[in-house]
């Protein structure tokens, strides 16, 4: 769909989808978007690695991880970045029941995660890690809730095209919208490898 | 999108049936009136309402300034009391930064970039409606923090932690401050990536990156650095607030929080967002100077990159906002010396500006004494930066009078006076007639004379020692004179401010006895001038096909042999007609102003009753339903093979993006 | 092309020309009686800064008088009242030679100025190993010269520890420090000539300690101790300001250095390490306060005495006197958890975070304004302390609502804290 870059010598034929980039701005967009994420999940990590072993006395997230519990949500979240590639290589293919199989199974998966950071909450509140505990828990807290956030959002976000494809709005000309709610899905995904690489496995000093 | 090289025709919004998505609303048709106004999405009256508002803050801004100089006319004065003095320079601060220069910018990128890049609009016209709605909702919900906050935030622009915590502060002046910031901060993100994509992607045909006019080169390295600049203050304002109405932890220092955490966020935007205010009146004054000498910008490529490189550089010096706060002196030293060098890119756009004046004809109009003050004014303001690059100095300096008189001679002198000649330069092309150059020329005069007499004396009272933020000062320490000085100053600025707006009033009564200014009243060079003034709605007739830098003027003007200037044609021959008929545009929209409605709602929510932030977050959801399924474009208007948004092969394109992009602003605010 | 008409061109001389002339008197330096003055050092550390910035200042005001001149030069020769046809200069697009020019020369200046920064730089951060002997009960003590400097809204508390050395790391919360050998607030002595190290911190929110004349300026910042240095050439007093904004009444947050000769500062020492003197009468009221008894003061005619049954009901749960209440004392219930040591109130020339004068020109006790700060001090400087909600600690000295013989009474008790200053110093520290 995206043909080479516009120029004044070679543009002769009429194509609608022609940009200058050869990517549609669409797509641009959340490229964009996702490079601003970036820095915020950028600000928010090194909160917590500021904080990190700030407990002012109080327990540390980081001392009651469960690491094989986070461990094995994050190979859920994981997971869901295959699915969500399945479900566009269906649409590319044109197959539309397929596509809203993995679509769900993305976003299922999705929940699973987003439940096991419910769980995960709950037990640090019972453990006494609240989010007003101390710096450390609130940059926890906050790092993690934002992130959850996002996913929630992409649940969302996958959850419309689940609903537009079984009224029929979903179709394979518009693989490119599954494309760019996969692109957000992939980055909070790589996000999340990240935050449980430097939250979970480095351990504090 | 589509490049369209031969007339359109197609109706545009004309159907007869209207949609009604979710059965609330009627698609708005467009037409005229305040409804237009409302729903519209097209970027020039975005940039002209941008404009509007901007003036309205400037004022705003401007009355909070002459308040706080009345109180500094004399000692020991009790014109305003320490608490109200205090909210009025924070508010001054906000105002100025975030609802006047920022939105003034933006005012001249929505209106400009499509059409010096020979665009039909932005790429996303819908959320760039959503980013101005936003940005307003933002402000306003920002300044009614007087009448229901318990008065505006007293912690400075810069609210620095603790003291902006809620033991500090306990009015809610700062929440007001934290989330309309926010919501300001997402109206300027969405506007960024758009501004970006619109740019990158929607250029005319031969418009390659290095034929752009450097005022949308300039413009684009600022939404770059907004771009990345908001996350991190947005990232700041949510700790923030999280602090002051969930009891985080984050900046209480009895708890072992770091008030450094706050000016290290706060400072990695607040640099850039030096840059984003100078950069876009670096662009205009580039426009202006070429212009009224009559010569090429001199150096193009070189000016194009020092911007890239301040654009760059401006990411690496922002603990030059902190070397007394006690960051190591081997910080401060890495600072002060990449700050050192960031005059360097700065200097070379300068030297090029008088290069471009040399040997030039210089006519000194309304926007050239504009460009050119701009000019002076900011080297004095980038020279006392070197001042206080030099961190040992800067010991002395910092937080004196002597760093006012500083970012005001960059932000005031370069920013203001650089856009102020911009407004003279575009004026008539935005609203088809001149402003009157007598009364431009007086008001240049009286701004820079009110400037000069302000700021200039704050240089001699911050050498003395006069402190930042002390709402008054005692006898005998040598302030009483300068600080008269800068008070009368200050109140000639404001009347040349009203005699500005006196002027465009005033103006546009005497022009219709004036013949119309025609599409290139300056005799100037980039691709907007080709059209008709007033910018008609559709933008071009036909897209044109860039051959060269300084396409307009290459149109008109060519060499003979021995390099001599020949005319090739007139303007009228040479401009476009703006009589195309049935051009398709976008269709406007009312979900955009419904959405940024919803933002204000959780914010008060927030800080009120947290049942304002349900009913916030279901207008802004439905709006955000609404919009996916509202198409980008009528269905009901006829669609032909010539569709300028390339929609036609699938709709849920764009529709999804607002989605996207939307929700993800909706949850910034709505998660706070 | 039509010729455009223009009314007049004028061309920007006149204002570039005040901008110079204001220039210049930057320079110059101005005003004659500024205390505050950054450009008139008083020190090594301030002149070393000082020396560097003059010729930059020297260097910018050269830049800006080759451009400002330039336009101006340009807009007298070239300028026109709007265009021909075909009026046109000769069209040049550039000149890399040029443009590398005038990329390198500038910074090969800044190079220039970046090696001499960071000379100072690392000059102006490095502290000398030395030592200070000050005699402390008969005995001589090697003081490594180091004064902890504690910023709170809206004072400075100034703390000497002769007898141990000071490690900036070790020093924890600056709400529980370790007790001090002397504790002013708003007047820092040394011993001229003589190089103090000064570890800062804030029990509240961030303020600045800055004496011009005698270094730059270093914040207070609560949860750390900055270090900074202070060194005076000769005898005198120097003033300060807070510059870090820090509130309400920042604006009222001053202070002063006073430099010593090496005997007047053994004096000095000798006379703040005293308790303070009891009044005449009240010793037994006294000791049967410091045994742990109630007591009561019973009728007196000595206003000082009832001053100090006053201060005791009325004051010494904030304030510190040594002597009186020091025993009891566990610190103040402001937000900050501090109120000024009043032990040698009135051996200090200024009260109220350096804002009011101690005494009048001719020498007397300033009665009017010690009265008035007892009597309703929100008036003469907001301190947020009498406006908050329950729970919330005042921020300042709040109003007592005492009676006037009891201000009365305490204003003759604090006059007996001295020993009083001498004429010249009270002259000198003089604020308006």
């Amino acid at each position: 769909m995206s043909t080479a870059t516009a120029s004044a010598d070679t543009h002769t034929e009429h194509d609608p989808h022609a940009t200058n980039t050869g990517i549609s701005n669409t797509k641009l967009a959340m490229w964009l978007f996702l490079g601003t994420e970036c820095l915020l999940f950028g600000g928010l990590i090194s909160t917590y690695l500021l904080y990190k072993t700030r407990g002012n006395g109080k327990t540390l997230p980081t001392d009651i991880f469960d690491i094989p519990f986070t461990s094995v949500s994050s190979f859920v979240l994981l997971m869901s970045s295959l699915t969500m590639v399945l479900a566009l290589s269906a649409i590319n293919r044109g197959d539309i029941e397929r596509t809203r199989g993995w679509l769900l199974t993305t976003a299922m998966l999705g929940g699973v995660f987003i439940g096991g950071q419910v769980y995960e909450f709950t037990s640090f509140v019972r453990e006494g890690v609240g989010f007003t505990t101390n710096p450390a828990s609130s940059a926890f807290f906050t790092l993690t809730g934002f992130h959850g956030v996002h996913v929630s959002l992409g649940i969302l976000m996958l959850m419309s095209l689940v609903v537009a494809s079984v009224q029929g709005r979903l179709k394979p000309q518009n693989a490119e919208t599954v494309e760019i709610v996969g692109l957000y899905w992939h980055f909070v995904d790589i996000v999340w490898i990240f935050i449980f690489t430097v939250i979970y496995l480095i351990p504090a000093e | 999108m589509a490049i369209i090289e031969e007339p359109l025709a197609l109706e545009s919004g004309q159907a007869d049936i209207a949609e009604r998505p979710l059965g609330v609303m009627t698609r708005p048709q467009g037409g005229n009136g305040w409804r237009d106004w409302l729903s519209s999405v097209d970027h020039k009256k975005i940039g002209i309402m941008y404009g509007v508002a901007a003036m309205f803050f400037f004022v705003v801004g401007g009355i909070e300034a002459l308040l706080l100089r009345t109180q500094l006319a004399f000692p020991e004065q009790g014109f305003l009391s320490p608490q109200l003095y205090n909210e009025l320079f924070t508010m001054h601060g906000v105002t100025m930064v975030f609802l006047f220069i920022m939105p003034l910018a933006a005012a001249f990128a929505n209106y400009l970039i499509p059409l010096q890049i020979g665009a039909r609009d932005v790429a996303f016209p819908r959320l760039n409606a959503l980013s101005f709605w936003i940005w307003i909702s933002g402000a306003i919900f920002l300044n009614s923090s007087w009448l229901v906050g318990g008065g505006g935030a007293d912690c400075g622009w810069f609210c620095y932690s603790p003291n902006s915590g809620i033991t500090f502060s306990p009015t809610h002046g700062v929440d007001f401050y934290a989330i309309g910031l926010l919501i300001a901060g997402i109206a300027s993100l969405i506007s960024a990536i758009n501004l970006i994509v619109t740019v990158l992607n929607m250029r005319a045909p031969g418009m390659t990156l290095f034929r752009m006019p450097v005022l949308t080169w300039m413009l684009l390295v600022t939404q770059f650095l907004l771009a990345f600049a908001l996350p991190v203050i947005t990232v700041a304002l949510f700790l923030l607030i999280f602090d002051r109405v969930f009891d985080s932890q984050f900046f209480d220092p009895e708890a072992g929080a770091d008030p450094l955490l706050w000016q290290h966020l706060f400072w990695i935007f607040g640099h850039p967002e030096v840059y984003i205010i100078i950069l876009p009146s670096f662009g205009m004054i580039s426009e202006i100077i070429p212009t009224f000498s009559r010569k090429p910008l001199f150096g193009y490529s070189f000016m194009v990159f020092s911007g890239i490189a301040i654009g760059f550089m401006g990411w690496g010096v922002w603990a030059h906002h902190m070397f007394v706060s006690g960051i190591g002196p081997i910080s401060v030293l890495a600072f002060s010396l990449s700050t050192m060098f960031i005059a360097v890119p700065t200097g070379v756009k300068i030297l090029n500006w008088l290069a471009t004046m040399w040997g030039g004809k210089l006519w000194f109009t309304t926007p050239m004494l504009f460009a050119v003050g701009s000019v002076a004014m900011f080297t004095i303001g980038g020279l006392s930066g070197v001042t206080h690059a030099i961190a040992p100095a800067d010991t002395q300096q910092t937080d004196t009078y002597y760093i006012v008189a500083h970012f005001h001679y960059v932000i005031f002198g370069g920013g203001v006076l650089g856009m102020m000649g911009g407004a003279y330069f575009w004026w008539p092309k935005i609203f088809g007639y001149m402003l009157n150059e007598t009364r431009g020329k007086i008001h240049f005069w009286m701004m820079l004379i009110g400037f000069n007499l302000t700021f200039g004396p704050m240089h001699v009272l911050g050498l003395q020692g006069m402190s930042r933020r002390i709402d008054t000062y005692s006898e005998g320490f040598g302030f009483e004179f300068w600080n008269l000085i800068s008070t009368i100053g200050s109140y000639i600025i404001a009347l040349s401010v009203a005699y500005f707006i006196y002027n465009t009033l005033r103006s546009r009564k005497e022009a219709r006895d004036l013949p119309p200014p025609g599409p290139d009243p300056w005799d100037a060079r980039s691709l907007e001038w080709m059209l008709p003034s007033p910018t008609p709605e559709h933008n071009f007739d036909e897209v044109p096909i860039i051959e060269s830098q300084d396409e307009w003027w290459h149109r008109k003007y060519g060499y003979d042999e021995d390099h001599n200037v020949i005319r090739i044609a007139t303007i009228e021959e040479a401009a476009q007609k703006g009589d195309a008929v049935g051009v398709h545009l976008p269709s406007p929209s009312f979900w955009p102003l419904v959405l940024a409605l919803g933002l204000p709602l959780i914010g008060y929510g927030i800080i009120f009753n947290l049942w304002l932030c349900v009913l916030g977050g279901l207008l802004s959801g439905g709006a955000i339903y609404a919009w996916a399924l509202e198409p980008v474009d009528d269905p009901d208007a006829d669609h032909g093979p010539h569709d300028d948004h390339g929609h036609d092969a699938d709709h849920s394109d764009d529709d999804d993006d607002g989605d996207a992009v939307a929700v993800g602003a909706d949850d910034s605010a709505g998660d706070a | 092309m039509r010729k455009h008409t223009v009314s007049e061109v004028t061309t920007p001389r006149r204002s570039l020309g005040g901008i110079v002339i204001l220039f210049s008197l930057v320079l110059a330096g101005c005003a004659s009686d500024a205390e505050l003055d950054t450009l008139k050092p008083q020190s090594d550390v301030a002149r070393s800064i000082d020396n560097l910035m003059d010729p930059v200042l020297a260097v910018a005001g050269v830049v800006m008088v080759l451009i400002g001149g330039g336009i101006l030069y340009m807009a007298k020769r070239d300028h026109v009242d709007g265009y021909e046809e075909l009026d046109f200069p000769e069209q040049i697009h550039g000149n890399n030679t040029l443009e590398v020019a005038w990329t390198i020369i500038p910074a090969v200046i800044m190079a220039l100025i970046a090696v001499a920064t960071v000379v100072t730089h690392l000059a102006v951060n490095d502290t000398e190993a030395n030592a200070y002997s000050v005699e402390v009960a008969g005995e001589t003590e090697s003081w490594e010269p180091v004064v902890v400097v504690v910023g709170q809204q809206w004072w400075w508390e100034y703390r000497y520890y002769f007898d141990q050395d000071i490690d900036a790391e070790a020093l924890g919360d600056p709400r529980l420090l370790p007790e001090a050998d002397i504790v002013t607030a708003g007047q820092m002595a040394i011993p001229v000539g003589q190089e103090i190290e000064l570890v800062i911190s804030s029990r509240d929110v961030i303020h600045s300690h800055w004496i011009p004349a005698l270094n730059g300026k270093r914040d207070a910042r609560p949860g750390f101790w900055a270090p900074w240095k202070l060194e005076a050439d000769d005898p005198g007093v120097y003033f300060g300001q807070c510059t870090e904004f820090c509130g309400l009444s920042h604006s009222r947050m001053r202070m002063q250095v006073t430099a010593m000769t090496d005997d007047d500062f053994q004096a000095w020492v000798d006379q703040q390490m005293t308790p303070a003197a009891v009044p005449v009468g009240a010793e037994d009221y006294v000791a049967e306060l410091r045994a742990g008894n109630n007591a009561s003061l019973g009728e007196s005619d000595s206003a000082a005495a009832r001053g100090l049954e006053a201060f005791v009901s009325n004051c010494s749960s904030c304030h510190l006197i040594d002597g009186v209440n020091d025993l009891t004392y566990t610190g103040a219930t402001t937000e900050s958890g501090s109120a000024p040591d009043l032990t040698h109130f009135a051996s200090r020339t200024t009260f109220a975070g350096g804002i009011l004068n101690t005494y009048n020109r001719d020498g007397s006790l300033n009665r009017d304004d010690l009265s008035a700060w007892i009597r309703d001090p929100q008036a003469m400087k907001g301190n947020a302390a009498n406006d908050l909600g329950d729970g919330v600690a005042p921020r300042g000295m709040p109003t007592l609502g005492l009676g006037e013989r009891t201000i009365s009474d305490l204003v003759d008790y604090l006059e007996t804290l001295g020993p009083k200053p001498s004429d010249e110093l009270i002259a000198q520290t003089e604020v308006d």
